[in-house]
């Protein structure tokens, strides 16, 4: 059975690029999508998750160095 | 000296995919950040790096215009990374971090490619921080 980081890791792998994502509580898969934070938390509250963790992909997934 | 508050958490670093295949590392918090007025609604959660080589805690501005903020009012402040300048606007709001909230002056960028970083000010001078490298993992111990 598939870990939760490693449930995590393919969910960020699977996600779309250059949007914000709101992932399920224990953060295992993408609940919702959005081209704003606002919008990937409205459409989480409309997927039913109350308590989604939000971040946002980059345009590619680069090593981070800002 | 400082003090510790007794609040001390234990993060594993996050693995994020590489374009070509692979993982990278990151050490990264979950926070959300609200107005300094009383009662303001918070954020949700978002996914915040902790880097010691930013000069302060920049959010992007999506998240600040979701708190009511309006960006551009701010004071700009230019600041310089390894890709050269970018700007951000500088406003006062509370982040929630372990122990409690934090009082800080905070930048938003239309331009970071992530969701939010945790630098000097408003994090790392709250927070004594230890990376391990062995066990991947950070503790952040809360100070005052």
């Amino acid at each position: 059975m598939a870990s939760e980081t490693n449930l995590r890791l393919e969910a960020l792998r699977a996600a779309p690029l250059d949007k914000w994502i709101a992932l399920s509580e224990d953060e295992s898969k993408i609940v919702a999508v959005g081209s704003t934070y606002e919008e990937a938390v409205k459409n989480s509250e409309i997927a039913g998750v109350s308590d989604p963790v939000l971040l946002k992909t980059p345009k590619v997934w680069l090593p981070l160095s800002v | 000296m400082a003090a510790s508050v007794g609040v001390i958490s234990e993060i594993t670093l996050q693995q994020y995919p590489l374009h070509g295949g692979g993982v990278t590392y990151s050490t990264t918090l979950n926070v959300s950040i609200a107005l300094p007025s009383r009662n303001a609604p918070r954020t949700k959660r978002f996914e915040a790096v902790i880097d010691s080589g930013a000069s302060r805690c920049i959010f992007h501005a999506s998240i600040g215009r979701f708190i009511g903020l309006e960006i551009e009012k701010g004071t700009l402040e230019e600041t310089l990374g390894i890709n050269g300048t970018s700007r951000n606007y500088l406003h006062e709001i509370v982040l929630f971090a372990p122990g409690g909230i934090i009082n800080i002056r905070a930048g938003f960028s239309e331009d970071l490619p992530i969701a939010g970083l945790l630098g000097m000010n408003g994090f790392f001078d709250h927070f004594k921080v230890t990376f391990d490298p062995t066990a991947q993992q950070c503790e952040i111990e809360r100070i005052f």
